[in-house]
């Protein structure tokens, strides 16, 4: 088996030195997409905020391309090919759309037109200021912005948040589409279990920062009961684990 | 927010939105129409567009442009950033000069050891070595190497400034970053003035470049030096735009200091972004400095530092984001310094104080821009995002203890000491300290619980001390009287500064009050009709406080005093006053109306959405701080038996909101930490009587120590002493019943005492 893109170790990660994740083990491989799913307050979040080393490790490790992320600012990770769309999509309002995808890597190279081939929405507005953006076209043009340095990895972290469900699944639906195209690696943090699981190969839940169940889309989805009670707690849980 | 007024409720915002749409018109209008006027009439032309109005016009837009490079590239406001262009033309100077490169401040720490050990023994016995404090290059320099080394110099303090100072702050509050930079300002302007006093310095002048060529442009004449200065800024404004308008590393600014996460996913350095911003601020400003101090063929070192408030107030037109704006306005409040002071000698309908032209009038109109910038565009600079926004230090309650018996027992001791034992310095040394614990009473009030930062205490102070002094002297009031009416005019004013704090919050309100300070300073304490000239503000002063009546008292059978300056009574009057004060902070603090405060200083909103009337909250809050720093005046000019400009210039405004955030900002406990650090206070005292350190030290120390708390200590002596304290509590506590809650217990050690 290749290296997985990002491999998680034992990892324990929280605010304060007080843990919130705890114990969690993951990877991603090149070219599937993997969920994230759970409550609020599992611990998602901030899970990929560690990835992307902008938050500490407590303890365990992350691997991302097979190297420790220990010690390397988050700006030195971020120039290795892991693209994060952090949850409140992080768009610089002030520049114009255009500008928001110039600075989609850090690096100089950036493949504008490739990203607008799978948002030809942004085709149009690309001198409008981000601020003026409707929040699904914001959403596109986080995605877009990310997708401009090619990246190795990506992370979305709510993508639906404040969006219509059909919106959501537009996107999600492009997403595989980039994964097909592309080979990358994506990590998806989402609320609409469903859907998420709908074209995610794998997913992982967790529950007040524990992995209560990992599997394939297809095994989680099979297992609707045990996905509930994933969610409101119950006997159910006891009992599969 | 709806554009329609569809319920009665919205009516008040909408009618204010259209007032502010009409002031705005106004203030357009009459802006253009003054304009016009002034380029239209041939005199009034002819003593705008001055050669020495466009010098300063550069050197102001040179602050100005750094200011706003350190602010968009790490979210630093640099009060300090005149200091900055001064220090660097002092380098260059010396360089021209003697070939010497003075190394940055390090007062010689083993001079401490050195001075203890001369307590004990003879000063030639023992001597320690003396830390290099320059590096000579032989003789005076010529012109280019001496800019070479200038600018490398620039480049070390760009690069100490961001990776010493400011990147430990990254995620401070902003007010954390003011106080940093109000640190820098003291320290770099008290080092030049321990190396070289106050004295002007004569600049040598530039090879190339000659004062006595003068160049006709058709509109304006001005010699080549000047011609120079203002091309040099010009290019630099034009240059920066083009870096921010059309580069990768403009652009990448420009987005990091909106939102500081979404730079670093993508793999921006906000670090790299931050330091390479410093570095030109650095040396753009200390370029300028260099031309500028050329121009005017010395440098002193109290000119420049004061340039950062019309330069501030150029980089607020630009909105703190449009260079060309910035530099625009910047000539523009360089260019009337002549013209206004050639109307004041020449006009007649010129506001006039005695005979002579009212002073000042050219400092007024940077405040006076500011406020109406700010009031009419709201907040002027933009927020920035960035990764996590520090809080302000905790604001603990007082707990009974310390009202019960701390403050008490601490009062009866500074009595005692000060009738009783201690010696005349330390008896002069109590009372700056009690004087300081009120000024810094009055800060904890306004900044410490409202979270407002005010620059202008002393101003307050000041004006409260002039009235003292007048109507003590002149009107006969007895004490303690104008100690009332004082107070009561400073809270008037303290009032009216409040009126653009209602719009503006935070850094920008710094600035404002900032600017209000250096305004009074120069129009009011400066002013001859009011500080007295020669004959000096006197105050008259009952005899018991009165510190020229060094009378031995008979107090419960003990004798008080030793017959010599000060009168040991001064102190007691000082005392009553800020026991009293102490006490009502402390109150507050504990009141329905402290709890508010504290509400609105977490969050302005949150506090409105619950009920807190914000507006009323920050008058009120305004108020009542300028009537303790207007009390803390009047005792000011009642104990030094006079009232003198140099007490309250705005300078001391910054020294002061210094010692009170050294002290800890957020209880009355840090105001007395605070006042014991003030310059002539005990602890300085201390040092000076008892361990030989030279006063000159005070403005250093207290500038490092600023720095130094800023970064490393933010909530200040009294809140380490507290949290130290709690920690001590719980360790003895644990062995004993690890079961019993300490949630109800007071904190062991804490200064909170009133």
């Amino acid at each position: 088996m290749a290296t997985p893109l990002i491999e998680i170790v034992d990892l324990y990660t929280g605010y304060n030195n007080v843990p919130v994740v705890r114990d969690l083990n993951l990877h991603v491989s090149p070219g599937e997409i993997v969920a994230l799913l759970g409550p609020n307050g599992a611990g998602k979040t901030t899970t990929l905020l560690t990835t992307s080393g902008l938050n500490p490790i407590i303890k365990g490790d992350i691997k991302v391309f097979g190297r420790s992320i220990k010690g390397v600012r988050p700006h030195l990770i971020a120039r290795q090919g892991l693209a994060h769309v952090l949850e409140d999509r992080a768009l610089f309002f002030q520049l114009t759309v255009r500008e928001n995808l110039e600075l989609g890597s850090a690096k100089g190279t950036v493949d504008i037109d490739q990203a607008l081939k799978y948002f030809p929405a942004l085709q149009d507005i690309q001198g409008r200021r981000a601020g003026l953006l409707s929040g699904g076209q914001q959403q596109m043009l986080a995605m877009a912005r990310a997708l401009t340095s090619t990246p190795k990895v990506l992370m979305v972290d709510e993508m639906s948040l404040g969006l219509a469900p059909i919106i959501v699944e537009n996107l999600l639906t492009i997403l595989r589409q980039i994964v097909a195209d592309t080979g990358a690696g994506v990590l998806l943090v989402e609320q609409h279990v469903h859907l998420a699981l709908a074209i995610a190969d794998r997913g992982y839940i967790l529950s007040h920062g524990q992995l209560v169940i990992e599997g394939t889309a297809a095994d989680l989805n099979a297992n609707q009961r045990l996905l509930e009670s994933s969610y409101l707690g119950g006997g159910e849980l006891d009992a599969a684990t | 927010m709806g554009g329609r007024a569809s319920h009665p409720a919205q009516w008040g915002a909408v009618i204010e939105r259209s007032i502010t749409q009409v002031a705005r018109w106004v203030v357009a209008a009459l802006g253009i129409a003054t304009a016009a006027f002034v380029l239209l009439d041939a005199e009034y032309r002819h003593h705008f567009l001055t050669g020495s109005g466009v010098a300063q016009g550069a050197l102001i837009a040179a602050v100005a442009l750094g200011v706003m490079l350190t602010y968009r590239g790490s979210g630093v406001v640099n009060f300090a950033n005149g200091v900055i262009a001064m220090y660097v033309a002092y380098v260059y100077t010396v360089l021209r000069r003697d070939g010497d490169l003075f190394l940055p401040p390090l007062p010689n720490p083993l001079s401490v050891i050195e001075g203890i050990v001369h307590q004990f023994q003879p000063h030639d016995t023992f001597h320690l070595p003396d830390i290099p404090t320059q590096i000579s290059f032989g003789n005076g320099l010529s012109f280019w190497p001496a800019l070479a080394i200038s600018l490398a110099f620039c480049i070390v303090l760009g690069l100490v400034l961001h990776f010493f100072v400011f990147r430990p702050l990254r995620f401070a509050p902003p007010i954390a970053k003011v106080v940093a930079s109000v640190g820098l300002f003291l320290l770099l302007e008290a080092t030049v003035i321990r190396r070289f006093g106050t004295r002007p310095i004569a600049v040598k002048p530039i090879p190339f470049l000659k004062k006595t060529t003068q160049m006709n442009l058709g509109f304006i004449k001005l010699n080549q030096e000047q011609f120079f200065v203002g091309m040099l800024v010009i290019a630099f404004a034009a240059l920066l735009w083009v870096l921010f308008q059309k580069t990768r590393f403009g652009l990448a600014t420009r987005a990091a200091a909106e939102n500081e996460k979404g730079a670093v996913v993508l793999g921006f350095s906000p670090d790299f972004l931050a330091g390479t911003n410093w570095v030109l601020s650095t040396v753009i400003t200390g370029l300028l400095g260099i031309f500028v101090a050329t121009s005017l063929s010395t440098i002193e070192p109290t000119v420049l530092p004061a340039l950062i408030v019309p330069a501030l107030t150029a980089a607020l037109v630009g909105g703190f984001t449009s260079f060309p704006r910035t530099t625009l306005a910047a000539f523009v409040l360089g260019m009337q310094k002549p013209l206004i002071s050639y109307l004041g000698v020449n006009k007649t309908w010129f506001p006039k104080s005695g005979d002579q032209a009212f002073p000042g009038v050219d400092r007024v109109l940077p405040f006076l821009v500011i406020v109406l910038v700010l009031y009419l565009a709201g907040d002027a600079l933009p927020a920035r995002g960035s990764i996590t926004a520090g809080r302000l230090p905790f604001s603990p309650t007082p707990p009974k203890w310390a009202l019960r018996i701390g403050g008490p027992v601490l009062g009866l001791a500074a009595a005692v000491f000060g009738l009783f034992i201690f010696s005349p310095a330390y008896r002069g040394a109590l009372s700056n300290t009690l004087v300081g614990v009120i000024i810094c009473l009055s800060v904890v009030v306004i900044t410490g619980f409202v979270g407002q930062i005010s620059l202008a205490q002393m101003a307050f102070a000041g004006i409260s001390a002039f009235i003292v002094s007048h109507l003590s002297s002149e009107h006969g009031w007895p004490f303690p009287l104008p100690i009332f009416a004082g107070a009561i005019v400073a809270l008037v004013i303290g009032l009216l500064v409040a009126l653009p704090a209602l719009r503006v919050r935070g850094v920008n309100l710094a600035i404002v009050t900032f600017a209000f300070a250096v305004a009074v300073d120069d129009m009011i304490f400066k002013n001859n009709s009011v500080n007295g000239g020669f004959k000096q503000a006197l105050v008259k002063a009952p005899d018991w406080i009165d510190p020229n009546q060094p009378k031995q008292r008979k107090i419960f059978g003990l004798i008080a005093g030793d017959g010599k300056l000060p009168n040991p009574t001064t102190a007691i009057f000082c005392l009553v006053v800020t026991v009293v004060l102490c006490y009502l902070v402390a109150n507050l603090r504990r009141s329905t109306t402290g709890r508010q405060m504290l509400a609105m200083r977490a969050n302005e909103r949150a506090a409105a959405a619950a009920g807190v009337n914000v507006s009323a909250t920050k008058l009120l809050a305004f108020a009542i701080s300028a009537f303790i720093a207007g009390i803390g005046g009047a005792v000011i000019a009642y104990r030094s038996g006079n009232a003198t400009p140099d007490k309250f210039d705005y300078t001391q405004s910054l020294v002061i909101f210094a010692f009170a955030y050294l002290g800890g900002i957020s209880s009355v406990g840090g105001a007395i930490a605070g006042g014991f650090l003030v310059a002539g206070g005990l602890v300085f005292t201390f040092l000076q009587q008892s361990l030989g350190v030279p006063p000159e030290f005070t403005l250093l120390l207290g500038g490092l120590g600023l720095v130094i708390t800023a970064i490393q200590n933010p909530e200040g002596i009294a809140g380490r002493l507290r949290t130290d304290g709690l920690r001590l509590k719980a360790k003895f506590q644990k062995p004993r019943s690890p079961s019993s809650a300490p949630t109800t217990a007071a904190p062991l050690v804490d200064t909170g005492s009133p």
